[in-house]
C-alpha cells in the first residue's frame, strides 16, 4: 500500500514540542527514526507511567507520541560512520536545539535536508537562548493573562495537556511538508524555524494586537463566561458543568421558553429580554434563572433536550466523559495500540478519516530497538 | 493584478475552493495562500462568515462606512489575507453552475460548514468528485461528515467546542470551578492545522497515484487526538487526569507567581533537578529548605514551595525577574498582555506581523505564520479582499465565462462584485502600524 509519505526517511532528535508532528508522518507512511541517548528520549521520562511503574520503556506519553517510529541509539564518537550516514540519508530532521547547541553540529547534512527547528522563541532574536515551557510559552502568547477568573491568577488553557508543544509540533510538520513540495521543484532542502512563542500569538488572533489597535480595549480575565450576551459560557448541572452558547435572537427564543417551562419563570418571556446586551446588563439575574434550570439535570440530559429544542449547548467533558462518549463509540474513532508489556490499549484513532486508507497504527519501539538495522 | 505566485513560492499554481466561516477552514486557507496558493474565498451575501460582521466600532456610525462594513472588519485579515474573494449565490441554480465549474479548476475543496449544509448545498464529496474526480476534497465539520453518527445534527458554535473535547475542565484550580479557555477557540486551530497537514499529503498522494481523497476531519476528533496520554492513563491506570491549575504534572515548582507590582505575573517552570537548582541558588535563601531537597520532596511540599516562591517573587518586578530568571537557566516570563507584546521587542523585531495592500483601507495589519521557511518567506497578495473584490478576476481568468455571460450571471444575481469599489478609507489606527511593524510608515507603496 502506498500512503503520502511512504519512502520518506525522518531523523526526530525533539522532546514533546516536535512529537507530535513525526508520530503524524510515521501515520501517513514515513519512516521516523528517533535518534536516542543512552539513557533514552528526554520524553521516556515523563509520567504517567503503565502500571505507575517509571521505567524508560512505561512512559505513556512515548507509548503514545512515539507511535510508529524507529528507536537508534548510536554513540556519536564510536559509531561516528554509520551516525553520519544515517544523518545524510534523511530527507528531514527535526531538532530542539539552536543549531550550534545540536548534536548534529559536528555532522554534515545533505544540502537536500530539510532541517525543522522547534524552539522556545525561534533561532533569532533577543530571546533565541530563553528556554520555556507549555505555561511559560501561553505566558509569551498574551493567552495565559485573559484565561481564568480575574480574582485568581492567570491559569493554563487546557491545564498539563501541552497544548502549545503539539500545536509547535502541528506547525513543524506542515513546514516540512510545504518544504517538501518546495524541493520538488529545486531539488533542495531549507531551514524551517518555528518558534512556540509565534505559535501560541497565532493561535490566538481574534484576541491579539490587531483587535487592541482596534479598540484599545484591555483584555482581562473573563471567568468562565463572556459578556457577549447571557446565558454564555459555563454552568453547573448535577454532574459537573454545561457550555451554553446563547447569541443568536432564535436560540434565546428557545431557552427562555426551556427556562419558563421548567422553572416556572413568567418574566423570563418578557420582550426586554430579547435584547442581548439586556441580558448582558443584567446577567447576575440571568445567570440564576439559568442555574435554576440546569443544577437539577446532568450534563447529557441537558445535552440531549436542550440541542433537541435547538440550544448549542454541549457538555463540560471530562476526559472520562471522553472515555465513555456515546459518537466517539459509534464513529470508531477509537483504536488498540500494543503496550511495552504486551498487553494492548484503547488510544485515540486517526485524527482524520481519509478514503484513501492513510493511517497506519503501531506501536512505539523499545530503547534502541532498531539500531542494528542503522549499524554499518 | 499582482499574481504572488513565482518560483520562491511552494504553493505557487495551487487552486483552493474555499468554503469557509469563521477561525478552523479560514485560517488553514489563509496558511495556504501564504505560501503561494490561489485560495479562492466564496461568499454569498445571504450568508456572510462571521468575522466580516465584528469589530470596527469606529465605523459603525458614519452611514457611508457603513456600507462597506464588511469589508473593514480587523478580523477579517487575520484569517482571510492573501485570498480571492469571489460572490457566488450558491443557493441559486445558475451560481451553483457557476461554483462547480470553478470547483472543476481546483485542487483543493475546504469547508468548515456543517456538514449537513454541504449536502443541502449540493457540494458534499459525492456531487464534487463528478465534476472533478482528482480534487482534495477538506471538510471539518464540528462532528465529521456521516449523518448516521449521534451528533451530527448537534450545535457545536466556537465556545462550545473546546468544553466538549475536554480542555475547559482541564484548565483552572483543582478547588474553582472549570475556568475554560474563554478568549481562543483551541479546537479551531487544532482542527486548521489538521486540515493543514492532511492537504499536504493530499498533494503527495495525488502525485504518487494520480488520484483525489475526501479528508473528511470532525473537530471533536482531531482535537481530542491531542488528549491520547490521558485517555491511555484513564484505561491502563484507571486514573483520571483533572484542572490542576498551572502545576506540572512532571514535578515542582511550576506556576504563575506574583511579582511586587498589582496584576503583573511571571510564569515560572522549574519542575526538573537543573533548573531548580538555578533557580534555588538565584532565589536564596528564600528557597532552602530541608522541605524541598529532593524532586519527592518538591513535589509533596509544592504548596509551601509555591508559597515560598511566591514570597520571593513579589520583591521583584515582573520583567526583571523574568530576565534574571532566564539569564540563570530558569524558563520564565512575564504573562504578557497585549500591551506587553506590543512592547516586546523580540516579538516587535521579527517580521512576524504583516501589513499588506487592501483595497478598501490602504493597506492592513494581520498576525503573521509561525511557519518560517528559509527560502520562501510566507507573502500574500493583498492583507484581505473585499466582499466579491475578485469575482470577474477570478471567474474570467480561472474558468471560461466571457464578459457577456459574466453580466447576464451578475443581473441574474447568481454572482455579485465588490459594492462602491471607490470608496476607500484609512483606518483611524493606520499611523500606528508602524508600532507592531517598525518601518512600515515608511512603506505606503507596498507594491
Amino acid at each position: 500500500m502506498t500512503q503520502p509519505y511512504s519512502g520518506l526517511r525522518i531523523l526526530d532528535l525533539t522532546g514533546i514540542a516536535g512529537a507530535y508532528g513525526t508520530r503524524l508522518f510515521a501515520s501517513l507512511g514515513a519512516e521516523v527514526i528517533k535518534l536516542e541517548a543512552t539513557g533514552g528520549s528526554p520524553v521516556r521520562q515523563l509520567a504517567p507511567f503503565l502500571e505507575n511503574a517509571p521505567d524508560r520503556e512505561r512512559s505513556l506519553w512515548w507509548t503514545y507520541l512515539a507511535m510508529g517510529t524507529k528507536s537508534v541509539v548510536l554513540d556519536p564518537i564510536s559509531q561516528r560512520d554509520s551516525l553520519q550516514t544515517l544523518i545524510e540519508s534523511c530527507d528531514v530532521i527535526f531538532d530542539d536545539q539552536l543549531p550550534e547547541a545540536s548534536k548534529l553540529s559536528e555532522f554534515s547534512i545533505s544540502p537536500k535536508t530539510i532541517r525543522v527547528s522547534v524552539t522556545p522563541f525561534g533561532l533569532s532574536g533577543s530571546k533565541r537562548s530563553w528556554k520555556s515551557s507549555d505555561l511559560v510559552a501561553w505566558a509569551a502568547s498574551g493567552v495565559l493573562y485573559t484565561t481564568g477568573f480575574l480574582d485568581r491568577p492567570p491559569v493554563a488553557p487546557g491545564g498539563p495537556s501541552q497544548l502549545i508543544l503539539h500545536a509547535t509540533a502541528l506547525n513543524a510538520i506542515a513546514g516540512a511538508q510545504i518544504a517538501l513540495r518546495m524541493r520538488k521543484q529545486t531539488g533542495l532542502g531549507q531551514n524551517v524555524d518555528i518558534s512556540m512563542q509565534e505559535v501560541g500569538l497565532s493561535l490566538a488572533p481574534e484576541t491579539g494586537l490587531p483587535m487592541l489597535l482596534d479598540d484599545r480595549v484591555h483584555r482581562a480575565r473573563t471567568g468562565n463566561r463572556r459578556d457577549l450576551g447571557r446565558p454564555f459560557g459555563l454552568y453547573p448541572c448535577s454532574d459537573g458543568y454545561v457550555s451554553i452558547v446563547v447569541l443568536m435572537p432564535m436560540h434565546w427564543e428557545a431557552m427562555a421558553k426551556w427556562i419558563h417551562e421548567e422553572t416556572d419563570n413568567d418574566t423570563i418571556l418578557e420582550d426586554v429580554f430579547r435584547d442581548p446586551s439586556v441580558r448582558t446588563e443584567t446577567k447576575d439575574l440571568l445567570d440564576t434563572w439559568t442555574e435554576e434550570l440546569t443544577i437539577n439535570k446532568s450534563r447529557l440530559e441537558l445535552f440531549e433536550e436542550g440541542q433537541s429544542r435547538g440550544i448549542p449547548i454541549t457538555p463540560v467533558n471530562t476526559i472520562s466523559a471522553l472515555a465513555n462518549d456515546r459518537h466517539l463509540a459509534a464513529s470508531g474513532y477509537w483504536e488498540t495500540v500494543e503496550l511495552p508489556t504486551g498487553a494492548s490499549a484503547r488510544i485515540p484513532g486517526a485524527p482524520f478519516r481519509t478514503n484513501q486508507n492513510w493511517w497506519i497504527t503501531a506501536r512505539s519501539p523499545f530503547l534502541g530497538e532498531h539500531t542494528n538495522e542503522f549499524i554499518q | 493584478m499582482e499574481n504572488s505566485s513565482d518560483a520562491s513560492s511552494p504553493l505557487a499554481g495551487l487552486r483552493v475552493f474555499e468554503l469557509g466561516i469563521a477561525i478552523a477552514a479560514p485560517n488553514c486557507g489563509q496558511k495556504l495562500a501564504s505560501y503561494g496558493a490561489d485560495v479562492f474565498k466564496v461568499e454569498s451575501l445571504g450568508n456572510l462568515d462571521v468575522v466580516r460582521l465584528l469589530g470596527s466600532a469606529w465605523a459603525k456610525d458614519d452611514p457611508e462606512m457603513s456600507r462597506i462594513l464588511s469589508d473593514t472588519s480587523p478580523y477579517l485579515p487575520e484569517m482571510n489575507a492573501g485570498k480571492y474573494s469571489v460572490g457566488i449565490d450558491l443557493k441559486n441554480e445558475e451560481g451553483l453552475k457557476v461554483a462547480l465549474r470553478l470547483l472543476a479548476q481546483c485542487d483543493v475543496f475546504l469547508s468548515n460548514i456543517s456538514a449537513a449544509a454541504v449536502v443541502r448545498l449540493g457540494l458534499d464529496y459525492e456531487a464534487v468528485k463528478q465534476i472533478n474526480p482528482n480534487i482534495i476534497y477538506t471538510q471539518l465539520p464540528g462532528f465529521g461528515s456521516d449523518p448516521e453518527l449521534p451528533y451530527y445534527h448537534s450545535l457545536a458554535w466556537g465556545p462550545n467546542q473546546s468544553p466538549l473535547v475536554g480542555l475547559d475542565s482541564l484548565t483552572g484550580f483543582a478547588e474553582d470551578p472549570p475556568a475554560g479557555v474563554a478568549t481562543t477557540a483551541p479546537p479551531d486551530y487544532m482542527s486548521s492545522l489538521h486540515a493543514l497537514v492532511a492537504i499536504l499529503a493530499g498533494l503527495e498522494h495525488r502525485d504518487k497515484t494520480g488520484r483525489g481523497v475526501h479528508v473528511d476531519l470532525s473537530q471533536f476528533e482531531a482535537t481530542i487526538s491531542l488528549l491520547g496520554p490521558f485517555l491511555l492513563d484513564l484505561d491502563v491506570n484507571g486514573r483520571e487526569q483533572t484542572r490542576i491549575g498551572n502545576a506540572s504534572i512532571w514535578g515542582a515548582p511550576q506556576g504563575v507567581y506574583p511579582s511586587c507590582e498589582p496584576e503583573r505575573w511571571i510564569a515560572i517552570t522549574a519542575d526538573d533537578a537543573d533548573s531548580w537548582q538555578a533557580l534555588q541558588e538565584l532565589a536564596s535563601p528564600w528557597l532552602d529548605s530541608d522541605l524541598f531537597l529532593s524532586e519527592r520532596d518538591r513535589v509533596e511540599n509544592a504548596q509551601t514551595l509555591d508559597q515560598a516562591l511566591s514570597d520571593w517573587t513579589s520583591k521583584f518586578s515582573s520583567d526583571d525577574l523574568a530576565a534574571r530568571l532566564q539569564s540563570a537557566g530558569v524558563a520564565a516570563h512575564i504573562v504578557a498582555t497585549n500591551e506587553d507584546i506590543l512592547n516586546d521587542n523580540h516579538v516587535v523585531n521579527s517580521d512576524f506581523y504583516k501589513v499588506a495592500p487592501s483595497t478598501r483601507l490602504g493597506r492592513d495589519l494581520f498576525t503573521g505564520s509561525a511557519i518560517r521557511l528559509s527560502e520562501a518567506p510566507s507573502r500574500v497578495r493583498n492583507a484581505a479582499p473585499s466582499l466579491g473584490e475578485d469575482t470577474r478576476e477570478v471567474l474570467t481568468k480561472f474558468v471560461d465565462i466571457g464578459p457577456e455571460e459574466f453580466e447576464e450571471l451578475l443581473a441574474a444575481e447568481s454572482i455579485f462584485e465588490m459594492a462602491e469599489p471607490d470608496l476607500t478609507f484609512k483606518r483611524p489606527w493606520d499611523d500606528w502600524i508602524h508600532i507592531l511593524i517598525p518601518g512600515s510608515e515608511d512603506a505606503r507603496d507596498l507594491t
